[in-house]
Parts: C-alpha cells; sequence; structure tokens
C-alpha cells in the first residue's frame, strides 16, 4: 500500500470505527430502554434506533470505494458480487426449507452470511491480482 | 520474437508491459511507483505479473511519467509481433 492509500484505509478505519462505536452505544441504551419499558407505542422507535449509527457506517464504505483504486475497486466489485449472489441463494433456500419445517430464522442473520462471503470474497479475488 | 501472426486464443488474456524494466531503469520500488501513479503497491504488481490491465486514463499517467507513448509500454499480443 503506497501512502495515500494507506491514508485511505486509515480514514474508513476511523470513520467506520466511530460509527461503529455509536452503533454499540445506541445499541446498548436502547436495549436497556426496551427493557425498562415494556410498554409503550414509541417501542419501534427506540428498537430501530441502532440503525442510524449504522448508515454513517455505510457512508464511510462508501466514501472508501471511492478512494481506492481501479484494482481494488475490481476485487471489491468481484467479492460483493459473490456475496450479493451467495447470499440470495443461501437465503432463500433456507427460506424454502422454512416451508418444510425448519425453524424460522431472524433476519438479523442474513448480514452476518453476508460479510463472511464478502470476506471469503475479498480474499480470492485478492489472490487472483496477487 | 515470433514473426508468425497468431490471434489470442483468450480475449481476456492480459497484455504483456515492460513496466517492470521501466521501473528497474530508474531503481524504484513497486511502492514508489505507486506513489508516483496514485495506485496502490497491488495493483503495480498487478500490472507488472500481466494479472491486471489498466485503465486508459492509467495507461495515459504511466505514459506519461515514462515519457514513452502507450504503444512502446504494452504490447497488444492479437496485432501480431
Amino acid at each position: 500500500m503506497t501512502s495515500s492509500h494507506n491514508q485511505a484505509g486509515r480514514t474508513y478505519a476511523i470513520e467506520f470505527g466511530g460509527a461503529m462505536v455509536a452503533y454499540a452505544v445506541v445499541l446498548i441504551i436502547a436495549i436497556t430502554v426496551l427493557n425498562a419499558n415494556p410498554h409503550g407505542a414509541w417501542r419501534p422507535f427506540v428498537a430501530v434506533a441502532p440503525v442510524i449509527p449504522a448508515i454513517f457506517g455505510v457512508l464511510a464504505f462508501v466514501r472508501f470505494l471511492r478512494r481506492m483504486d481501479e484494482l481494488q475497486r475490481r476485487i471489491q466489485l468481484e467479492a460483493l458480487g459473490l456475496s450479493f449472489a451467495a447470499t440470495a441463494i443461501l437465503t432463500f433456500a433456507y427460506g424454502f426449507l422454512e416451508f418444510v419445517g425448519f425453524p424460522a430464522v431472524n433476519f438479523v442473520w442474513v448480514f452476518p452470511v453476508m460479510i463472511m462471503i464478502w470476506g471469503l470474497g475479498l480474499a480470492v479475488a485478492a489472490r487472483r491480482y496477487a | 520474437m515470433n514473426t508468425q501472426p497468431y490471434t489470442r486464443v483468450d480475449p481476456e488474456a492480459p497484455m504483456r508491459n515492460k513496466l517492470h524494466v521501466l521501473r528497474a531503469e530508474r531503481g524504484w520500488s513497486q511502492a514508489e511507483l505507486a506513489d508516483h501513479l496514485g495506485v496502490s503497491r497491488q495493483t503495480i504488481n498487478a500490472l507488472e505479473t500481466g494479472k491486471y490491465d489498466p485503465s486508459l486514463p492509467l495507461a495515459f499517467r504511466i505514459s506519461r511519467l515514462f515519457q514513452q507513448p502507450i504503444e512502446a509500454i504494452f504490447q497488444d499480443d492479437e496485432s501480431g509481433r
């Protein structure tokens, strides 16, 4: 990595890390508030509040993508494309299995699956150009 | 070199280039060349090993940096030389 690309990675780490710290803080507050107040029409708003800092994490990633050079962007495209398609197939396959009695799984598990396949795709794509 | 014209079997096969030679002439490391071109060292390595072909803007930056026309740096196998 060159200095300008190190800088891009550092900026991303700071921006994304900050968003994730904010996410953790809001999540803990939201859970505490929800547990202390079992009733109330406003509960859904508190429950989705951690999404707001998460959006800043997404924006940090988009800025990081824009600062990458063309090969790094291609590697990301291949990894994200793999993750997109494989997650679609996996979640559809499990959805079909739920029709025949497999236990229902919460939507929040979709994201970890996407991230894991993305990481795998990054390793595979980076090796292709190494 | 091969005087027989031939067609590249794989249209996706990367071009050959003499980036490695030009860099060695100046005594630059991959990281130094990367800095001059504003790309990552990973990209320089992929270009030199022929695993990645540069975009036109990057090819022009390389051309300007080494003060040679693009076709003097990158060889198109399909032209059959």
